[in-house]
């Protein structure tokens, strides 16, 4: 069975016929989809550009990834439900589409990117909390983010055509 | 609404949409800029908003955090605003007979009417700290009205 079987099986599922015939549901779920943006890259955003130590400089790092970052794990969450939604019921078109290819490929390199700070300079914070510039690995780590989440809606908006 | 017929009319036949019609690449850019564009507004709708309600960085004034906004905040409303109209012009036709374009206007028109009153009254002076209903009554008032641009915009696709 190869992958494009498994995108024919996954969209032919009742859940996935049903939602992509739906009259409501679908616009309501890509609309979420959609509007969570403002929760998840939306919030996202303000800890990058504090991390690039251009935003936000008279408050510590810790503050700043301690408020936002609650919110934008939820918005991430709905994006998830959302999005594995959206692709449950339309899986061969986005297999098909090189822009979901590149959307995923950004959205893995994002979650490495993700987990690289994490793991890395993040763990030593209280050396860089109040340091502007941030060290350059920080700095480093908030510009692939914003770099890489605007390639990734660009490419889940352009998912919508076929050039 | 009829009298505005003309308008549109003249929009959908300008030089502006009938290039963007014209061509297979420029309305999905204009439409993606215009996406990035809502990402960075409502996004700074919900961090004030989360503010306003003292759920966030309440060691930061709402004052000091709005001003570290205001100019994201406007650069992003001109960007969604130019672009909006560009998208508009290619599609004035489609967009006069769809009641999502319509309500996405009068929300759009209460939105900026209310961002440079109300949203800018709470948002400049120390008074919104002292006064948690007013502060989070603007709050809700913006979130619905910038989401409610949001929702008639993603909506003009489907009705």
């Amino acid at each position: 069975m190869s992958i494009l079987d498994m995108c024919q099986w996954l969209q032919d599922t009742q859940f996935g016929t049903s939602l992509r015939e739906s009259i409501w549901m679908f616009p309501i779920v890509e609309g979420t989809h959609v509007l969570a943006l403002s929760l998840s890259v939306g919030t996202l955003v303000w800890m990058d550009l504090r991390l690039t130590g251009t935003f936000m400089k008279s408050q510590p790092m810790s503050k700043v990834s301690g408020s936002v970052l609650p919110w934008t794990l939820f918005g991430f969450t709905i994006m998830t439900i959302t999005g594995i939604m959206l692709f449950w019921c339309q899986a061969v078109k986005a297999y098909n589409s090189i822009f979901f290819k590149m959307k995923i490929a950004m959205l893995v390199l994002a979650a490495v990117n993700a987990i690289a700070y994490h793991a890395t300079i993040y763990l030593k914070m209280d050396e860089w909390d109040k340091v502007i510039p941030p060290p350059a690995r920080a700095r480093f780590a908030g510009w692939c983010s914003i770099v890489l989440w605007i390639g990734i809606i660009v490419c889940g908006r352009t998912m919508a055509y076929n050039f | 609404m009829h009298y505005l017929y003309p308008l549109f009319k003249w929009c959908d036949g300008s030089w502006i949409g009938e290039t963007i019609r014209g061509s297979k690449y420029i309305f999905p850019t204009i439409e993606a800029i215009h996406l990035l564009g809502l990402t960075v507004l409502l996004g700074i709708m919900v961090i004030v908003s989360l503010r306003l309600f003292g759920f966030i960085l309440q060691h930061e004034s709402t004052r000091d955090l709005a001003t570290d906004l205001r100019p994201f905040t406007w650069c992003s409303i001109i960007t969604m605003l130019v672009t909006g109209y560009l998208l508009f012009a290619s599609e004035a036709l489609k967009c006069y007979d769809s009641p999502s374009f319509r309500f996405k206007m009068v929300c759009l028109i209460l939105a900026l009417i209310f961002q440079v009153t109300v949203y800018h009254k709470a948002t400049t002076s120390d008074t919104v700290d002292k006064s948690p209903g007013f502060a989070r009554l603007t709050a809700i008032l913006a979130l619905m009205l910038w989401f409610g641009v949001g929702l008639g915009g993603r909506a003009i696709g489907f009705l």
